[in-house]
């Protein structure tokens, strides 16, 4: 007697599927490398254009001349307290210059980007968001990138 | 959008305060200190964890040869809510 009683069944439970790996290796030392920031913490400059907090696919180009202390969070998904009393936590750009200065790293990259996370259409992020931020980054001779999310 | 970044040939890290979430969707490189979500690079105004975070954060960055692996970071910051 077969114990199956349905045969094909799956479960109705949505479960993700982890996708398979990407790997771009490491080709220079932390000391010749220039770094960028990506953040899905929702930082962006305060003159630019607040996230939508209901979900927002697009992204803002973050230059390494805004100072710091002109940036700023628009995002629904999270305690936003730790970060605006300090961009640091979630964007340390003050500590990249300081890393780049010691020498530790060879230099801090001239843009960065900044988007939401937590939510909003995953195929354009995916499909349009993910690959202009990383275009972005290839045209600017970024040689590694430090991301905050998750 | 690590993996984005990844496939157009520049190496990633991440600095996740959810390892579960990040390990699910499909990270290459990541590390986990213990924070609350919104100070992934740690406590505010604490130069001296940032600055640890970000390095070690870079370490392994290099450090790091098989894709999917979480590295808990050794710095640990409890918010006061």
């Amino acid at each position: 007697m077969s114990l199956t009683v349905v045969k094909g069944l799956q479960s109705e439970i949505f479960v993700p599927v982890t996708p398979p790996p990407v790997w771009a290796p490491v080709k220079k030392e932390l000391k010749d490398m220039t770094i960028a920031l990506a953040t899905a913490a929702g930082v962006h400059h305060k003159e630019q254009k607040r996230f939508n907090l209901a979900g927002d696919f697009t992204w803002r180009k973050i230059t390494d001349k805004m100072p710091s202390d002109e940036l700023m969070v628009s995002h629904g998904g999270y305690d936003n307290s730790d970060v605006n009393k300090d961009i640091n936590c979630m964007f340390p750009i003050d500590r990249i210059h300081e890393l780049a200065k010691e020498g530790f790293i060879k230099a801090c990259a001239p843009v960065h980007a900044g988007f939401m996370g937590g939510g909003g259409n995953q195929e354009k992020f995916k499909h349009e968001t993910g690959p202009a931020i990383a275009k972005m980054f290839v045209e600017e001779g970024v040689d590694a990138v430090i991301l905050t999310a998750g | 959008m690590q993996r984005a970044i990844e496939a157009a040939g520049i190496p990633t890290i991440i600095i996740a305060a959810l390892p579960p979430v990040v390990r699910q969707t499909g990270t290459p490189r990541a590390v986990a200190p213990r924070v609350p979500m919104g100070a992934n690079a740690g406590e505010p105004h604490n130069v001296e964890m940032q600055t640890g975070i970000v390095k070690a954060t870079l370490e392994q960055l290099v450090k790091l040869d098989t894709p999917g692996k979480v590295v808990p970071l050794p710095f640990e910051y409890v918010a006061k809510v």
